[in-house]
């Protein structure tokens, strides 16, 4: 069954440029260009992925009202803002109201398709049993890179596909400091540092949100992170 | 190595301000010219006083004068009917205000020898043998006496002989004058001994004995030069005509060898006359001694006749009585600063008219002075003159009296004028005590008033100066006054500019970020069709080996991703201004956070060498690491590609509160005109030649953006020997 993707986007040139990478792939393709006939369209049938962007033709903040409705209609619908705006406000705001992933327009097409058929092996794998070859376990963290989930003392943390991808990149080799490049390599996103610093913040905050005392993920001032294993932190309860 | 670091700040040149308060006050100056008016009014005045001062003594004289005229028996006894005197014959009585002892000794005598006529060889009667006497004489009046003085000086002093009967033949004076009735008097003063004399009057008839006269006495005293004699006569005996002569006798019982006198005394024709003041002249003159003058009465040869009054006393009718303050005056505040204050500086200007003056001495024998020669040819005159020390000005007025149509006489009245100084004086310090009070309250007006405005206009410049600082941001609001004239509309207008300015400026602050914004969405479809084309290529490719088509592909695709690098850069500092306010501050350790970064830059640039400088080993500061670091990117990123050595030397120090971080690289040095500004958005000082990948001149800026937020300056020094920069990064500890 072939996967149908919703592009809502207001500037037709991208919208089609969008379409015609994903439908190479494979996909099912609809373009909506406002807010109004995607709605009308969304409420027929919902689509297995969407592309928003924030601004669409008068409306300035379009793509988060969209998102909310969607997000009210489906839960596991995955949603992924795709727009010129990189501030951390409109980021954060984008996250917050339910989307999987927020991403600016400088995103290569590649690693655009990348991430889609990463939400879509995601939300396959929540379908199938869980199998231990693709869980790794490092101190309290369990990365099961089959659903691209993570747990942290058991308990599950809500992490995009980027900030995943981070995780997995540190946590693979506990110790050793990865550097922004590489980072940025391995989460398939190329953004400027303090995007990576951002990023970096924001799973440090959801995984306090779990773990008050969360302190594995250490900077290397002048060279990266890295990943400190429970062990080495001496804090494991294991 | 040395590093020398020039400070290139330009020190600004003193120059001189000339502000509106001293403006202001320069042109309140003009109100000086207010005393100036007062004070030449006040001369004015003065000078119309004089006038009436002068008048007044001139009618005094006249008054004086009038009474006096056609009173021939006040003046016929005299010797007014002489057409000229002559000195040592004429004599003069001169009235004497003490009483007079007769000891023979002139002590008593008021200016003895100034006053004392010398007789010798040209007033002598007759001589046998050289003369060898002479004597001064002075002549008197007290009370009802006539007092004479004669200091004789004689080789050889021969007393009458105890047993002689004669009179003549030794040493003797002999005195005439006519008594009232114009008679001749002749007597003899002849002694045995000094002591008291012993008078003779004698007749024509050298048959006749002398007798005794023991109404005139006096006193014989021996001196060194010869003697004394010191005598009086009384008055009620003596007429108008008197003569004196000593004979001189050179052996006891010899006969007179030689005589000097006044004038033959033998007959009543040779006898000079004497002229002592006028008792009746006198008693006319003092009723006008209330008139505050000082007042003579003169014969036709300038002798006094009668005077009255003090010139010290004689200020002129303009003598104001000084008002006595009572005592609650006195102790009144003005009253106290008047004293203490004003009139000592008043009188910095003014002078008091002196009470105690130095005249000349009136020789009251031969008053001088034009006005009197004047009266006396019969013209009344007056005349001003200074007292000998020059202290005080006198003014005098003579009018003639006239007895037959002749001039018999003159009245002199003299006055100061400082009564008219002590008026004017007081004038002066009233009009100096209201001058100083309008003044003052003017000048204070003025200050008060300059000071109100310039501190307004210096407000305003302050706050014009504060909205925009040195790199021409607007970095305050101006706050509009809300006075209704003309600096209350330069502050509106000003408050205008400044938000307009600083509307235009947020334009262009934001200009880049909304640049980036608005151009991504296009190059974002260049992006994707380039992408596009490239899959489809790829596809295309594996059937047929034509890769032409496909470079072209992969150079666009390197320009887009160049733009969209250059759209980042762009936007970075906008993103971070965002991420800055979101920020919050953590205490960490900024000697490990810069100790590790360096180590990084190793690795990174690993052909250069980093050297960290420091004595710390911890280094507590509260801040944002993550900017901290990206703050230290910049620097380093910005040092390495000017530096020539590759090496870099990084210290690290603390000073009190504030931490210094020191960045230096050799190589070029900076241009001047950029120092202040090569810290703001888009400058950059990099050739345009050597550039390898997009520089937008936002580095520094982005560290100054990061310094700024932790209350930290950036600056950037030339450093000589060698060549090169630093990069001065200070930062307080305490930064809440």
């Amino acid at each position: 069954m072939t996967k149908r993707i919703a592009i809502v986007e207001d500037e037709a040139a991208i919208r089609e440029n969008y379409a015609d990478v994903l439908r190479s792939q494979g996909y099912q393709v609809q373009t909506y260009a406002n807010r109004e006939t995607a709605t009308q369209a969304f409420n027929l049938r919902l689509p297995n992925l969407v592309i928003l962007d924030i601004g669409l033709n008068e409306e300035y903040d379009g793509g988060f009202v969209l998102c909310q409705q969607l997000r009210a209609k489906s839960a596991s619908l995955p949603i992924i803002f795709l727009t010129a705006r990189d501030n951390d406000f409109d980021t954060v705001s984008g996250l917050r109201i339910g989307a999987d992933d927020y991403l600016t327009k400088d995103i290569s097409l590649p690693h655009l398709t990348a991430r889609i058929s990463a939400l879509f092996r995601r939300q396959e794998a929540f379908n199938q049993p869980v199998s231990d070859e693709h869980i790794t376990q490092t101190g309290a963290l369990t990365i099961d890179s089959q659903r691209m989930t993570i747990t942290w003392h058991n308990q599950p943390i809500d992490l995009t596909i980027t900030e995943f991808w981070l995780v997995h990149a540190l946590a693979k080799h506990p110790g050793h400091v990865k550097n922004r490049n590489q980072l940025m390599t391995d989460s398939k996103i190329f953004v400027d540092d303090s995007t990576i610093t951002s990023h970096i913040k924001r799973i440090r905050k959801k995984f306090a949100k779990i773990d008050n005392d969360f302190d594995c993920i250490e900077t290397v001032y002048g060279m990266g992170y890295r990943w400190l294993s429970a062990i080495d932190n001496g804090s494991s309860d294991h | 190595m040395a590093v020398v670091i020039t400070k290139m700040k330009a020190t600004r040149a003193f120059t001189f301000r000339f502000g509106l308060r001293a403006k202001l006050l320069l042109l309140s100056s003009f109100l000086f010219v207010i005393p100036w008016f007062g004070y030449q009014y006040v001369w004015e005045m003065e000078k119309h006083l004089r006038f009436g001062q002068e008048q007044t003594l001139v009618g005094t004289a006249r008054a004086l004068a009038t009474a006096l005229h056609e009173r021939e028996n006040l003046f016929n006894n005299q010797a007014s009917f002489l057409p000229n005197v002559e000195q040592g014959k004429d004599l003069y009585g001169y009235q004497l205000t003490e009483a007079i002892q007769l000891d023979g000794l002139h002590k008593d005598w008021p200016s003895f020898s100034s006053r004392a006529h010398f007789y010798h060889h040209q007033q002598q009667l007759f001589a046998t043998k050289p003369l060898s006497l002479n004597f001064k004489a002075s002549v008197g009046k007290y009370d009802k006496y006539l007092y004479l003085f004669f200091q004789v000086a004689d080789n050889q002093v021969i007393f009458r002989g105890n047993n002689s009967r004669s009179i003549t033949s030794n040493d003797h004076l002999a005195l005439s004058f006519t008594d009232e009735n114009n008679q001749l008097n002749r007597f003899i003063i002849s002694n045995k001994k000094p002591g008291w004399i012993s008078a003779f009057s004698i007749s024509e008839n050298i048959d006749d004995l002398p007798t005794p006269a023991p109404h005139i006495q006096g006193h014989w005293l021996i001196t060194p030069q010869g003697y004394n004699i010191e005598l009086r006569v009384p008055l009620k005996t003596l007429g108008d005509k008197i003569a004196f002569a000593f004979y001189d006798v050179d052996e006891a019982d010899g006969t007179a060898v030689s005589a000097i006198g006044s004038a033959d005394p033998s007959k009543l024709e040779s006898l000079g006359t004497i002229l002592v003041p006028s008792p009746e002249i006198e008693r006319i003159v003092k009723g006008m001694r209330y008139t505050n003058s000082s007042i003579w009465v003169v014969d036709q040869h300038h002798r006094v006749l009668a005077s009255a009054g003090s010139l010290k006393s004689a200020s002129g009718v303009w003598q104001a009585k000084e008002k006595q303050p009572s005592n609650d005056e006195k102790k009144s505040f003005w009253f106290q600063f008047k004293q203490q204050i004003l009139l000592p500086l008043y009188y910095q200007i003014l002078t008091k008219p002196p009470t105690d003056f130095i005249d000349e001495i009136y020789d009251a024998r031969h008053l001088k002075g034009e006005h009197i020669v004047s009266a006396l040819k019969g013209k009344a005159k007056s005349q001003w003159r200074l007292t000998t020390d020059k202290q005080a000005l006198v003014l005098s007025a003579a009018y003639p009296i006239f007895i037959n149509d002749n001039v018999k006489g003159a009245v002199i009245v003299e006055e100061t004028t400082n009564g008219i100084r002590t008026l004017r004086n007081r004038a002066l310090e009233k009009l100096f005590s209201i001058i100083l009070a309008i003044m003052t309250l003017g000048a204070l007006t003025f200050i008060l008033f300059a000071t109100r405005i310039s501190s307004r206009i210096r407000n305003l410049s302050n706050q014009a100066e504060l909205a925009i600082d040195k790199q021409g941001r607007i970095t305050a609001k101006m706050t509009p006054s809300k006075s209704n004239d003309e600096i209350g509309d330069l502050s509106r207008s000003f408050t205008t500019a400044v938000n307009r300015l600083s509307e235009y400026n947020y334009y262009l602050e934001s200009m880049s970020a909304r640049l980036s914004h608005e151009l991504r969405t296009p190059i974002a479809v260049v992006k994707t069709s380039l992408e596009n084309l490239a899959l489809q290529e790829q596809r295309a490719s594996t059937n047929n080996a034509d890769n032409d088509s496909n470079t072209y592909i992969e150079r666009a695709q390197t320009g887009i991703n160049t733009l969209n690098l250059i759209l980042t850069n762009m936007s970075e500092a906008t993103r971070l201004e965002q991420m800055l306010s979101a920020t919050e501050k953590v205490e960490f350790d900024l000697y490990t956070v810069v100790s590790g970064c360096v180590a990084g830059y190793q690795q990174v640039y690993s052909c250069y060498s980093f050297s960290l400088k420091t004595k710390l080993t911890e280094l507590k500061f509260n801040g944002s690491p993550e900017h901290i670091v990206q703050l230290l990117d910049k620097v380093i990123n910005n040092a390495v590609e000017f530096s020539q050595d590759k090496a870099i030397t990084i210290e690290l120090k603390q000073q009190n509160n504030q931490i210094e971080l020191l960045v230096s690289n050799n190589g070029i040095l900076l241009p001047t005109q950029l120092n202040e500004s090569l810290f703001d958005s888009m400058v950059s000082i990099r050739a345009k030649s050597k550039q390898e990948q997009p520089h937008l001149g936002l580095g520094l800026y982005i560290a100054r953006l990061i310094c700024q937020f932790h209350q930290g300056e950036i600056s950037a020094l030339n450093h000589q020997n060698p060549d090169g920069v630093t990069v001065i990064i200070s930062l307080p500890i305490n930064n809440n």
